[in-house]
C-alpha cells in the first residue's frame, strides 16, 4: 500500500489487526486473529524481558508449553542471526538488533498475513538493506501473505507482487494497482535492476505525484 | 594535576581523616567549648558507651519498628490506592487533590495530631512514617501507569496477550520500576516519620534519645545519635541499592 501521508495507511493496518475500530466497514479475513502478525515502525521489546524471552513470549500467549516456546525461540533467533544474544536485555542491542529481535518474535507464531507499518523506516541503509532480504528470504519460504505499508517508492516496488495506490485522504480510496512482475525468489538490490523496474517506477511516481499535487490545489 | 575519578574516594577519605585531627587538636587545645562542640574522641565515647552499656538497642528496636512499619504500610496502601486510581477514573477524581494537598504540605506537621490519635506508642511514629512515604509511592505508582509506554500495551495485546498478561508483563514491572526508583527516598521518609514522632512524645526511641540529650545539653551524645542514623540510612541504602540493582539489570 503505497500512499500520501494521511491517507489512513496506518489506520487500515491497524483495523484489520483489531488495534482500532473501522469508522465505516467492516474487516473481513479468514484468519484467526492470532494468525495476523504486525511489525510498526517503532517497534517496542519489553524492555525487562531478554531477547529470548521477548520472542517466547508471543508463543507462550499462543499456548505454546514453556519448553516448547524456549526452543522454538531460540531457533527463531538463530534463523534471524541473532543466535548468542539471547540472554541480552533490548537495552543492550543494536536498533537493527532489535529489529530483528520484534521480527523473530512475530515470525516465530508462524503467522499467516504479516502486516508491515514502515518497519525498517528507522535503520540505516545497510542494516536496513540486510534485514529486509532476511525478512524476503523467509517470508518466499514460509509462504506468509504480506501487506506492507510504506511511503517508499523503491521498497515498495522490490518487495510487492501488486502495488496499491491510495488517493490523499480524508476518505482515501484505492485508486489503481500495479502489479509487479519481477520474478520470485527476490533479491531485494537486484530486483532494482530488473527491466520492468525503472518504468514502473516512473509510472508510480507520476502518479502519486498527482495524488498529493491534486490535495495541494484543492488545499489552495 | 589531573585527578584520577577512581580514587576521588582516598582523597575524600584523607581529607575527611586531616578534619577530624584539626578538630581533635583544635578540641585538646582547648580553642572549642566542649558544650557546642565535643571533640571527635568524646562523641566516640559517647557512641562506644551507648552500645558497651546496651542502652541503645531498644531505643534502636523502637526507631526501626516504627520505620519499617511505616515504610513497608506505606508502600503496599500506596501502591494499592496509585492502582485503583489509575484503573478507576472516579476515585482518582477524588482522591488525586488529597494526595496532592497532602503532598504540599510538610507531612511532618501532622506529628502532634497523630500523638493526639494514636498516643505517645509506637503507633503514631508508625503512622507518620506511613504517611509519609504513602503518598510518595502513591504518585509513583499512579504515574508508572499512566506513563506506561502504549507501544508495549499494543506489542502484548497484538501477541495475543490477554487482560492479566497485560498486567503481568506491562503494568507490573513499570510500576515496580517506578516504586523502586522511589525506594531510596521512601526509606529515607520512613526514618524522618520516626524520628520525628518520637521528637514530639515518646519513650523511646533514637528521636526520644536526640531530645533527651538537646534538654541535658548533652551534646557528645547528640554528634553521636547523629552519626548513628546516618550509618544506619546508609546502610539500608546500599541493600536498596543492591535490590535495586539486581531487579533492574534490564536497566
Amino acid at each position: 500500500m503505497l500512499g500520501p501521508s494521511g491517507s489512513g495507511k496506518s489506520s487500515l493496518l491497524r483495523a484489520v489487526i483489531g488495534l482500532q475500530e473501522p469508522l465505516a466497514g467492516t474487516v473481513e479475513a479468514e484468519l484467526d486473529r492470532s494468525e495476523i502478525g504486525i511489525l510498526f515502525q517503532d517497534d517496542a521489546l519489553l524492555p525487562w524481558r531478554t531477547a529470548h524471552d521477548n520472542v517466547a513470549l508471543g508463543l507462550r500467549f499462543q499456548g505454546h508449553e514453556p519448553r516448547r516456546a524456549n526452543e522454538e525461540a531460540e531457533a527463531w533467533l538463530g534463523r534471524l542471526g541473532l543466535a548468542g544474544f539471547g540472554g541480552r536485555f533490548p537495552r543492550h542491542l543494536s536498533g537493527g538488533q532489535r529489529k530483528r529481535v520484534a521480527l523473530a518474535q512475530v515470525l516465530a507464531r508462524k503467522p499467516r498475513l504479516l502486516l508491515m507499518d514502515e518497519p525498517f523506516a528507522s535503520l540505516d541503509a545497510i542494516v536496513r538493506q540486510r534485514i529486509v532480504q532476511d525478512l524476503v528470504d523467509l517470508v518466499e519460504r514460509e509462504r506468509i501473505a504480506v501487506l506492507l505499508v510504506t511511503h517508499d517508492l523503491e521498497e515498495a516496488l522490490s518487495l510487492s507482487d501488486v502495488v496499491y495506490l491510495l488517493s490523499q485522504g480524508p476518505r482515501a480510496h484505492i485508486t489503481q494497482h500495479y502489479p509487479v512482475p519481477i520474478p520470485r525468489p527476490r533479491n531485494v538490490v537486484h530486483a532494482r535492476m530488473h527491466a520492468a523496474f525503472a518504468p514502473l517506477y516512473e509510472r508510480l511516481w507520476h502518479d502519486l505525484s498527482r495524488e498529493v499535487g491534486g490535495a495541494c490545489a484543492e488545499a489552495a | 594535576m589531573v585527578l584520577d575519578p577512581a580514587r576521588a574516594w582516598m582523597r575524600q577519605l584523607l581529607a575527611f581523616a586531616i578534619l577530624l585531627a584539626i578538630w581533635e587538636t583544635a578540641g585538646r587545645a582547648g580553642l572549642l567549648n566542649p558544650l557546642y562542640f565535643p571533640s571527635p574522641g568524646r562523641i566516640g565515647e559517647a557512641l562506644t558507651e551507648l552500645f558497651e552499656t546496651g542502652r541503645i538497642w531498644p531505643h534502636l528496636e523502637a526507631t526501626f519498628s516504627a520505620a519499617i512499619a511505616g515504610l513497608v504500610l506505606g508502600i503496599v496502601v500506596g501502591i494499592v490506592i496509585g492502582v485503583v486510581a489509575a484503573l478507576v477514573p472516579l476515585f482518582a477524581e477524588l482522591i488525586e487533590p488529597v494526595m496532592t494537598l497532602l503532598n504540599a504540605i510538610p507531612r511532618v506537621i501532622l506529628a502532634p495530631l497523630f500523638v493526639i490519635w494514636l498516643g505517645i506508642g509506637v503507633a503514631s511514629k508508625v503512622a507518620l512514617a506511613f504517611i509519609l512515604v504513602a503518598v510518595l509511592i502513591f504518585f509513583a505508582t499512579f504515574a508508572g501507569i499512566r506513563q506506561v509506554d502504549r507501544r508495549l500495551v499494543e506489542r502484548v495485546v497484538t501477541l495475543g496477550g490477554d487482560r492479566w498478561a497485560l498486567v503481568r508483563h506491562v503494568y507490573l514491572p513499570s510500576v515496580a520500576a517506578w516504586v523502586m526508583s522511589n525506594l531510596k527516598v521512601a526509606v529515607g521518609f520512613a526514618f524522618t516519620g520516626a524520628v520525628v514522632g518520637e521528637f514530639v512524645a515518646a519513650t523511646r526511641g533514637l528521636g526520644y534519645l536526640l531530645s533527651f540529650a538537646q534538654s541535658t545539653y548533652n551534646s557528645a551524645l547528640m554528634f553521636a545519635l547523629v552519626l548513628l542514623i546516618m550509618v544506619i540510612v546508609l546502610v539500608i541504602f546500599a541493600i536498596a541499592g543492591r535490590l535495586e540493582k539486581r531487579l533492574f539489570r534490564w536497566n
